[in-house]
C-alpha cells in the first residue's frame, strides 16, 4: 500500500533518481491542503451510514424489481449483504482519499471485485448505480451542498437536528475532484 | 511502504472500520513536521552530486589502504562502485525524508546489505566514515534550517547504525 509520499519514492526509485524539486512542489500542495483533505475524509466517515443507505435505497427505487421475489435484494439477508458491500466500498474510498493514492483501493477492494460479483450473480449495473449515488452524496457532504445544509440555512428546527460539520468554508475543488476520481475508479472497475 | 498514513490505514482496515478521529489526528501530526522534511529532501537533491563526492572522498582519505592491490578499491571500477553505493544510500535518505519514515531505507537499502557486504568481502567501516563525514559537514542555516538538518542527520545516523 502506498500514499502520496511513498508513491513519489517508488516512481523515483524506478528511474534511480532523487525526488527533485518538481515532485516536492506537488507534495507541498498535499500538505497545504491537508486540513481540507482531513475534513473531507471526516465528512464521508461521519455520514457513512446515511450515504450508503441512501444510495442503496435510491438504487432500489429506480429498479424496484430488486426487492421483489427473485430480485437480488429480495430477502433481508441479501439486502444486508448489499448494504455491507456499499459500506466496504465507501470505506476503501475513504482510505484512498486519506492516503492521496488509489493503491489501497485497487489492491484491497477492486482487485477481483467484478469477477466475484459475476460469480455470485450480482447485477453490476445496479452496483455501479449505487456507487454513483454514493459519489453524488459524498461530494455534497464534502462541499456542504447537501440538501440538509441548504434547508438548514432558513430553518431553525433543522439547524438543531442535523449533523452539521461546522467546518470553515473554503476551496474544496481539488479534494472533491480527487474523491470523485476514486468513485469513478470503482464504477469503471465494475463495468 | 511504511509511513504514518499507511500504518493508520492498515490498522483501520484490520479492524474493518472507517478512519477514526484519532487516525485523522495522527495524520495531521505527521503533516505538521513534513515541511522540514521536504526542505531537507529538496536541498539534498539539489546538492546531491557534491554531497556524494565529498562523502566518498572522506572514506578514501580516512582508509587510503583501500586503494592498495587486493583491497576493496584497487581499481577505478571498484572505486566508482563505492561512490555509486554512497549515492544509493543518499537517494534512499532523500526518499525517507519525503515519506516520513525509514521504509525506503529498510526495504531497499538495509535489508540484506550485511549479507551482501560479507559475501563480497567489502568492509563497512569506510561507508560509516563517509556518512559520518556527511553528518558532520551539514551546517544550519548555511545548508538548511535547523529542523530540516535534524531530520537529515537522524537518517544518516540510522544508516550508520545499520552498517556498524
Amino acid at each position: 500500500m502506498l500514499d502520496a509520499f511513498s508513491r513519489a519514492a517508488v516512481s523515483a526509485d524506478a528511474k534511480t533518481a532523487c525526488i527533485g524539486a518538481g515532485e516536492i512542489a506537488s507534495l507541498k500542495q498535499y500538505i497545504a491542503k491537508a486540513n481540507t483533505r482531513l475534513d473531507a475524509v471526516n465528512a464521508i466517515t461521519s455520514n457513512a451510514n446515511c450515504i450508503v443507505s441512501d444510495a442503496v435505497a435510491g438504487m432500489i427505487c429506480e429498479n424496484t424489481g430488486l426487492i421483489q421475489a427473485g430480485g437480488n435484494c429480495y430477502p433481508n439477508r441479501r439486502m444486508a449483504a448489499c448494504l455491507r458491500d456499499g459500506e466496504i466500498i465507501l470505506r476503501y474510498i475513504a482510505y484512498a482519499l486519506l492516503a492521496g493514492d488509489a493503491s489501497v483501493l485497487d489492491d484491497r477492494c477492486l482487485n477481483g471485485l467484478k469477477e466475484t460479483y459475476i460469480a455470485l450473480g450480482v447485477p453490476l449495473t445496479s452496483q455501479a448505480r449505487a456507487v454513483a449515488i454514493m459519489k453524488a452524496s459524498s461530494l455534497a457532504h464534502i462541499n456542504e451542498t447537501n440538501t440538509e445544509t441548504q434547508m438548514a440555512e432558513s430553518n431553525q428546527m433543522l439547524q438543531q437536528r442535523y449533523n452539521k460539520m461546522a467546518t470553515v468554508k473554503g476551496d474544496c475543488s481539488m479534494v472533491s475532484a480527487e474523491a470523485a476520481s476514486y468513485f469513478d475508479r470503482v464504477i469503471s472497475a465494475l463495468s | 511502504m511504511k509511513s504514518v498514513v499507511t500504518t493508520v490505514v492498515t490498522a483501520a482496515d484490520a479492524a474493518g472500520r472507517m478512519p477514526s478521529a484519532s487516525d485523522l489526528e495522527s495524520v495531521q501530526g505527521s503533516i505538521q513536521r513534513a515541511s522540514a522534511r521536504l526542505e531537507a529532501a529538496e536541498k539534498l537533491s539539489a546538492g546531491f552530486d557534491a554531497v556524494v563526492k565529498e562523502a566518498g572522498d572522506a572514506c578514501f582519505s580516512k582508509y587510503p589502504y583501500l586503494k592498495q592491490a587486493g583491497e576493496a578499491g584497487d581499481n577505478q571500477g571498484k572505486v566508482d562502485k563505492c561512490y555509486r553505493d554512497i549515492g544509493h544510500y543518499m537517494r534512499l535518505i532523500n526518499y525517507c525524508l519525503v515519506v516520513g519514515g525509514t521504509g525506503p531505507l529498510d526495504e531497499w537499502g538495509i535489508a540484506g546489505a550485511r549479507e551482501v557486504y560479507r559475501t563480497l568481502n567489502i568492509p563497512t567501516a569506510p561507508y560509516v566514515a563517509a556518512f559520518a563525514q556527511a553528518r558532520d559537514r551539514g551546517c544550519s542555516p548555511r545548508d538548511m534550517s535547523p529542523q530540516a538538518l535534524a531530520e537529515y542527520n537522524s537518517l544518516l545516523s540510522y544508516v550508520i547504525e545499520s552498517l556498524s
